[in-house]
C-alpha cells in the first residue's frame, strides 16, 4: 500500500475521515494539511477517524494525529478513531502523554546579558593572569635547572612554527618590498626624489611592515594551531590527565610554546626585513630609481640600530600576544567540537586586535622619543 | 521508514575481512542479522566488533567480502543509493556523537529536518514522542553539554530511532554508566525492539546487558567468530575465548573445568 490518501465523508456537523494506505514520512504531510483545513472547519464539531484501510502507520503518522487531536480539543471538538488494527494501536501508545511539563526556557534580559560577557571578560583576564604568572614561575624554575622542559618539545615547537612558515614569510616579505618601491618610485620621481625610494622601503619594512607582516601570518598559521590544539586536548581530557599526573599544565604545555615563538617571530621578522627590503631594492634598480649601491649606502645612512631594536622589540611583543592568546583560549575551550573552532577563530581575531593595538601605541611613544 | 525494503535478513555479512591499512582485524566473517532480533556483538578490547561495526553502518569498506544490507550489497551501491539505504538504520555511537552547538530538539530531529518534509509541527511532535520513549521529555531545548552521561545516551538513542529505521546499532549503549542508568538503557533497546519492531546490533561488554537484552550473541575472538548462539549456548561454551568471557577469566589462567579434570 504506497500512498495514503484520506477521504472525507460528511454527515450534518460530524465527518468521518477514511484513510488509505501507509501513513509514513513521505505521506505524512499531505494529511497533516488536509487534516488542519477539517479541523479549521466551523460547522464540523465532530471527527472520526476511521483505520479500517489504512496501513502501515510510522511515528509521523502518529505525531500527525497526535498534533490533530490537541488541535481539536482546543476548538472544543471531538475526535474518534475506529477500526485500529493491532500495529496501529500498538504505534499509537506510543504517544507521549499530552501534558508532559517542559522544562522552563530562561530568557536572560539584555543587563544580564551584559553582566555576563563582563564577568566572563574578568574570569578570562583573572586565568590570563593565572596562567601568566605560573608560566613565568615555571620558566623561571627551569631557567634555574630546578626543573626541565618536555624532552624534545621546544625543538618540536621551533621546526612547527618556524621552518614551516620561513617559506611564506619571506615571498611574502620580498614581494611587499618590491610592491611598496614601485608604487614609491612613481610618485618620488615625479619630485626628482627617486632616491628617497630607500628610505621609505627601508624605514617602513624594519620599523613597521616587518614586524606586522610577520605577526599577522605567525596569528594565522601559529596561533590558530596552538590554539586547535590546546582546545582538542582540553575536550578530550589530555589536559585534565596531565594535571591529575601531577604534571605541570603551564610547564609542559604553555611553556615550550611560548619560549619558541619568542624565539621564532623575532627570527622571522629579521627574514621579513631583509627580503623585504632586498624586494625594494631590485625593483629600484630595475626601474631606474636607484642603482643598487646607492639604494644600500642610502639604506646605512637612514636606518639606524634604533629602528632594529624598535622593530624586533615590537616583534617580541607580538609573539606573546599569539603565543598566550592560542594558549590562553586553547586552554579555555568547553567541552565540544565547536569550542575548538570558537577558541581558533578568538585566538586570530584578538591576537591582530591586540597586536595593531600595541603597534599603534609603541609607534607612538617612538615618535614622541625620537622628537623629544 | 520500516516495511519499505521487504525481507526477514536485515544484514548479511559474506567472507568479510575487515581492518586498517589492509591489515585485517577480522578475516572471513559470515553472520547474519534477522528482523526483530535483539543481537550482541560481544569479545575482548580491539578484537574487532567495532571495526566490523563501522564496515556494516557503510563507515569503512571490507578488505575483502561482501556486506548485504537489508538485502543490498552496500558497498556496490552509488553513493546517492548508499545514503537512502542507509536511512532505514539509525547509529547510536560509544561517545553519543551529539552536536554540541544543537539544541536536544536539533540533534534528535536533525534527520527529519534535512531530508523529509514534513512541516515543523510534526517533527517537534515526533521529537517529542522519541524523546518520551526514551525517557527523557521535556529536554528539547537543552544543550547537550548540560546533560548528564546517561542521559545524552538516550538522546542519542532518540535520534538514532527517528526515522523509524529497521535496525539499530549501538555501540557499547551502556559502558560507562552506574548498572541503574545502564539497566535504564536495556530497556528503552528493548522498548524500541517490543515497541516499534525495530532489530537491534549491540556492541558490548557488559554480561547483565547482554543476558538481558540479547537473543543471540556472536563472539569474536582470535581474528574471527568463536561462537554464535543464544547466550545460554554461549555460556555453557567450552571455547577457552568464551568461558574466559562468561566466567571473568582473565587470559592464562586455567578454567576451573579444565583444573578439576586435570585433577
Amino acid at each position: 500500500m504506497p500512498n495514503a490518501a484520506a477521504t472525507v465523508e460528511r454527515t450534518g456537523r460530524s465527518a468521518v475521515v477514511k484513510l488509505h494506505g501507509d501513513l509514513a514520512v513521505s505521506t505524512s504531510r499531505d494529511l497533516y494539511g488536509q487534516l488542519k483545513g477539517l479541523c479549521r472547519h466551523r460547522g464540523i464539531r465532530e471527527i472520526t477517524i476511521d483505520f479500517a484501510e489504512a496501513g502501515r502507520l510510522d511515528s509521523s503518522g502518529v505525531a500527525v494525529i497526535t498534533l490533530f487531536e490537541r488541535q481539536l480539543q482546543r476548538a472544543g471538538k471531538h475526535l474518534a478513531l475506529e477500526g485500529l488494527g493491532d500495529a496501529h494501536k500498538a504505534a499509537m501508545a506510543l504517544r507521549p502523554a499530552p501534558d508532559q511539563p517542559q522544562e522552563p526556557v530562561e530568557v536572560p534580559s539584555p543587563l544580564e546579558v551584559l553582566g555576563d560577557k563582563v564577568l566572563t571578560l574578568k574570569d578570562g583576564a583573572v586565568e590570563l593572569a593565572g596562567m601568566l604568572s605560573e608560566t613565568i614561575r615555571q620558566g623561571v624554575a627551569v631557567l634555574l635547572r630546578r626543573k626541565r622542559l618536555p624532552k624534545g618539545a621546544l625543538v618540536t615547537q621551533l621546526a612547527l612554527m618556524g621552518s614551516d612558515g620561513v617559506f611564506i614569510v619571506g615571498l611574502l616579505s620580498f614581494l611587499l618590498g618590491m610592491t611598496m618601491a614601485l608604487m614609491g618610485a612613481l610618485v618620488l620621481r615625479q619630485f626628482g626624489a627617486g632616491s628617497f625610494v630607500a628610505d621609505m622601503v627601508g624605514l617602513s619594512m624594519v620599523r613597521e611592515l616587518g614586524p606586522l607582516i610577520t605577526a599577522i601570518i605567525v596569528t594565522g598559521r601559529t596561533g590558530a594551531a596552538i590554539a586547535a590544539e590546546l582546545g582538542t586536548m582540553k575536550v578530550r581530557s589530555e589536559v585534565d590527565a596531565i594535571a591529575t599526573m601531577g604534571i605541570n599544565p603551564a610547564r609542559f604545555l604553555v611553556l615550550p610554546r611560548l619560549i619558541a615563538i619568542t624565539l621564532v617571530v623575532p627570527a622571522l621578522t629579521l627574514l621579513a626585513m631583509g627580503l623585504g627590503v632586498f624586494g625594494g631594492m631590485v625593483v629600484a634598480s630595475l626601474g631606474h630609481a636607484l642603482p643598487m649601491d646607492a639604494f644600500w649606502g642610502r639604506l646605512l645612512e637612514r636606518v639606524t640600530l634604533w629602528d632594529f631594536i624598535h622593530g624586533l622589540g615590537k616583534s617580541v611583543l607580538f609573539a606573546w600576544i599569539i603565543g598566550l592568546s592560542g594558549c590562553h583560549l586553547g586552554l579555555r575551550a568547553g567541552g565540544d567540537a565547536s569550542a575548538v573552532g570558537a577558541a581558533t577563530t578568538r585566538t586570530v581575531v584578538s591576537s591582530i586586535f591586540f597586536i595593531i593595538i600595541v603597534d599603534a601605541i609603541a609607534a607612538t611613544i617612538s615618535t614622541i622619543l625620537r622628537f623629544s | 521508514m520500516s516495511g519499505e525494503v521487504l525481507g526477514d535478513v536485515l544484514v548479511e555479512c559474506r567472507k568479510v575481512s575487515v581492518g586498517y591499512s589492509d591489515v585485517p582485524v577480522l578475516k572471513d566473517i559470515d553472520l547474519t542479522i534477522k528482523r526483530g532480533e535483539i543481537v550482541a556483538l560481544l569479545g575482548g578490547s580491539g578484537c574487532g566488533k567495532s571495526t566490523l561495526l563501522r564496515c556494516i553502518t557503510g563507515l569503512l569498506p571490507p578488505l575483502s567480502g561482501e556486506v548485504l544490507l537489508l538485502g543490498k550489497p552496500l558497498y556496490e551501491l552509488s553513493v546517492d543509493d548508499r545514503n537512502l539505504l542507509l536511512r532505514h538504520t539509525g547509529t547510536a555511537f560509544q561517545q553519543d556523537a551529539l552536536f554540541g552547538s544543537m539544541s536536544v530538539d536539533e540533534n534528535v530531529g536533525l534527520a527529519l529536518r534535512e531530508l523529509t518534509n514534513l512541516p515543523e509541527p510534526v517533527i517537534r511532535e515526533m521529537v517529542r514522542m522519541k524523546l518520551a520513549l526514551v525517557n527523557m521529555s521535556g529536554v528539547e531545548a537543552r544543550e547537550p553539554a548540560s546533560l548528564s552521561g546517561g542521559q545524552r545516551k538516550r538522546i542519542a538513542l532518540a535520534r538514532a530511532s527517528i526515522l523509524d529505521p529497521e535496525i539499530i546499532f549501538c555501540d557499547e549503549p551502556s559502558a560507562g554508566l552506574d548498572p541503574i542508568v545502564a539497566a535504564g538503557i536495556d530497556e528503552t533497546l528493548l522498548k524500541f525492539r517490543d515497541a516499534l519492531g525495530i532489530s537491534l546490533v549491540v556492541v558490548t561488554h557488559e554480561l547483565e546487558s547482554i543476558k538481558a537484552i540479547a537473543d543471540r550473541a556472536i563472539m569474536f575472538a582470535r581474528g574471527g567468530i568463536v561462537a554464535q548462539g543464544t547466550i545460554a549456548e554461549l555460556s555453557e561454551s567450552q571455547d577457552e575465548a568464551v568461558y574466559n568471557f562468561f566466567h571473568r577469566v582473565a587470559p592464562g589462567h586455567e578454567h576451573a573445568d579444565t583444573q578439576a579434570s586435570a585433577r
